[in-house]
């Protein structure tokens, strides 16, 4: 049962994905069982494969679909079970900046790592950004620009978190083609992350997961 | 991806002038003629109506020359150990693969030019036989420990144990010929079955300006009596022993594969010919050999273009580089001409894999660089297809404005076979790329080749053919396992 969930994750079939979660939690397995054994060992598989260069991002895309679809089926048993999530993001492109891909990929990982994603689209301002971390009580902030002229927007949402005092409960992550390691640190951000499968790993370490 | 495509995409002669150089090719053979140096290959021209000017000179007349033409088959299949490996050589089909013959390699270890040996031969061929856009195993290396009357049948060994690709070569004896079609034979199952599906082929190169030596034409007579697969190339040196006008140059060519092809077709109507051409420009400031010139790609795509015309099979050469070892030069050297030629389907493209340095010289590295070049050589050749499916207007319009196509299944049913996969070249980001080593192109190929030497084992000869080789060749030097 718990291997053909985690086949279907890796061969991203989503309908299938979310229909053997049902099954399984209808035989009475726990919620925290198919999470790990199934969900997250397909997801694993997968990172493996996308690190060795025989899976490419469509492919690890489809299979973080899955594993989305079969956690919106999980994630209320998860909540009655007491397990807690992994953690939630809020991201979006910063103002001005409408170029999307990037950050999309990236929300598609992070919920296919099991992360609660708020994703609040393009040319998000620093009062949107601020406005959602709070309502949503985002555990981390994620910023993507593509262009060196509205990266500059990225330091002005810090300094609004900081300013509404939330900035100390938050973990803020950059990423996007002009965006370096060392822009990141500049503008003290926590971290940075030069694609969507590393994204995913800062994250977790973030979190103080790995 | 990419086995037999079908070239003729790039064509640098117009119509009048293709019919031009064919005009031109048979008054140079039918008013200056070749100079043939083989009695027998004399005796059969004369013949059938050729008349000799003296000094061994022959006027091949243009009659004689069409019905050899016509005669030859236009479509000659080389086969390989499995049917995987067959070559058609056809119309404008393209295959690459090594050439040579050259007697030093840089060694993988050390980097150091060192003269080549018998296992490098075995060692080279295990590599090709893992490559996969290298579709041939032209025997690229001279062994130079062994003495000359024991070359020929240990070269050919030494391919033929190493790949299941198609193996061709030049010969240094008539006996060694002999050795090598004897061997051949008992490797496919008799003299019928060789002539059958022939897994081996020869060499036999013209003299240029304008002969054909006196040894190999004999070897050339040899062979078309069994009906044995040989190309026949001519080598000429733009400005040094051909024109130095590229158009000048393709004909004194043409007329010298052609003259080969007479005296096979004489000897054996029918024998399977590749037409050939290695010829290139000279460097006119030291009067030397270029292999990496451009006009040499632009001579052999025009002469793929005649071989067409004269609907015959060709041997031709691309892909090779002046550089002293693995560099940039080599790369852009080696990408341009290959992809001239390959783009004009010249058919049986040779040297396209390994050599350097004016052809003197292999690096084993630089065969796993080749086999990226023509990787991406054969996907420009397989071009744009244009379908309903490849259009895609249902998933544009699914998709709509601001969406995206990353995880579409059209996405997925077409990023494997619409991209052609490097293996050699790096597109990582910077860090993840400092992480790996930070590795240049050369560094990374010499990685993917001692793997593939350390992993890839080809299937072999079956033990008893071997043994029985080895019953029957004590001569045969390579040490068995390598």
């Amino acid at each position: 049962m718990l291997e053909k969930l985690k086949q279907a994750v890796l061969e991203g079939d989503s309908e299938r994905a979310a229909q053997l979660t049902k099954e399984a939690l209808e035989k009475g397995l726990e919620p925290e069982r198919i999470l790990n054994d199934a969900l997250v060992a397909a997801m694993e598989v997968v990172g493996e494969e996308y690190e060795r260069g025989d899976r490419y991002v469509p492919e690890m895309l489809i299979s973080a679909e899955a594993m989305k679809a079969a956690m919106e089926v999980l994630r209320p048993e998860l909540v009655a079970a007491g397990v807690k999530p992994r953690g939630k993001v809020v991201i979006g492109t910063v103002e001005g900046d409408l170029h999307d891909i990037g950050k999309n990929l990236v929300a598609m990982m992070l919920e296919g790592a099991g992360f609660e994603v708020v994703d609040l689209g393009t040319e998000v301002t620093a009062e949107r950004f601020v406005q959602a971390a709070r309502e949503h009580r985002a555990d981390i902030v994620g910023m993507s620009a593509l262009l060196t002229t509205t990266m500059t927007h990225m330091p002005e949402v810090i300094e609004a978190l900081k300013r509404e005092g939330l900035r100390d409960g938050i973990k803020v992550m950059v990423g996007g083609a002009p965006v370096t390691q060392e822009y990141a640190e500049r503008i003290g951000a926590d971290g940075y992350a030069p694609d969507a499968a590393s994204a995913v790993e800062l994250a977790k370490r973030l979190l103080g997961e790995s | 991806m990419g086995v037999g495509l079908r070239g003729g995409i790039y064509r640098p002669l117009r119509e009048e002038e293709v019919r031009r150089i064919d005009e031109g090719v048979m008054w140079v053979l039918g008013n200056v003629g070749v100079q043939v140096n083989s009695e027998q290959a004399r005796e059969l021209l004369l013949a059938a109506g050729a008349k000799e000017k003296g000094n061994n000179v022959i006027l091949f007349p243009e009659k004689l020359v069409r019905w050899a033409i016509h005669k030859a088959p236009s479509k000659v299949v080389l086969y390989g150990r499995e049917d995987r490996h067959n070559l058609t050589l056809e119309d404008a089909r393209v295959y690459f693969g090594t050439g040579g013959t050259v007697l030093y390699a840089l060694d993988l270890e050390t980097g150091e030019r060192r003269p080549t040996t018998l296992v490098d031969i075995a060692q080279v061929g295990r590599l090709v036989d893992a490559l996969e856009n290298v579709h041939f195993y032209l025997l690229p290396l001279y062994p130079n420990e062994l003495p000359k009357e024991q070359v020929d049948v240990n070269r050919f060994y030494a391919g033929l144990t190493s790949t299941t690709k198609h193996i061709m070569g030049g010969i240094y004896t008539m006996e060694g010929l002999r050795e090598v079609i004897e061997l051949a034979e008992l490797v496919a199952g008799g003299a019928e079955a060789l002539r059958e599906r022939p897994i081996v082929s020869f060499i036999t190169c013209t003299v240029a300006p304008l002969r054909l030596d006196a040894l190999y034409t004999d070897f050339l007579i040899e062979i078309a009596k069994r009906g044995l697969p040989v190309a026949i190339p001519s080598e000429v040196l733009a400005g040094a022993t051909g024109p130095m006008t590229i158009a000048g140059s393709t004909v004194v060519q043409l007329a010298e594969t052609l003259a080969g092809l007479v005296v096979a077709q004489l000897v054996n109507p029918g024998t399977p010919v590749i037409l050939g051409t290695v010829s290139t420009v000279m460097d006119p400031r030291r009067a030397g050999y270029l292999s990496g010139a451009i006009e040499m790609g632009l001579m052999q795509a025009g002469v793929a273009q005649m071989a067409q015309y004269y609907r015959l099979p060709l041997y031709a050469t691309a892909g090779m580089s002046d550089s002293k070892l693995p560099d940039a030069q080599a790369g852009y050297e080696k990408a341009l001409t290959a992809l001239l030629v390959g783009m004009a389907g010249a058919n049986f493209i040779h040297d396209a894999a390994g050599p350097l340095e004016f052809c003197t010289t292999v690096a084993y590295e630089q065969y796993v660089i080749d086999d990226e070049i023509l990787g991406m050589v054969l996907r420009a050749i397989r071009g744009v297809e244009v379908t309903d499916d490849t259009l895609a207007l249902a998933v544009i319009a699914q998709v709509g404005p601001g969406g995206h196509f990353l995880t579409h299944p059209h996405t997925l049913k077409y990023m494997r076979t619409e991209l052609f996969s490097p293996k050699v070249s790096d597109r990582e980001l910077r860090e993840r790329w400092e992480a790996q080593g930070g590795l240049d192109a050369r560094e990374r190929a010499k990685g993917i080749a001692r793997r593939l030497l350390k992993e890839h084992r080809p299937r072999g000869l079956p033990l008893e053919v071997d043994e029985e080789i080895r019953r029957r060749f004590p001569k045969i030097a390579l040490p068995k396992g390598v």
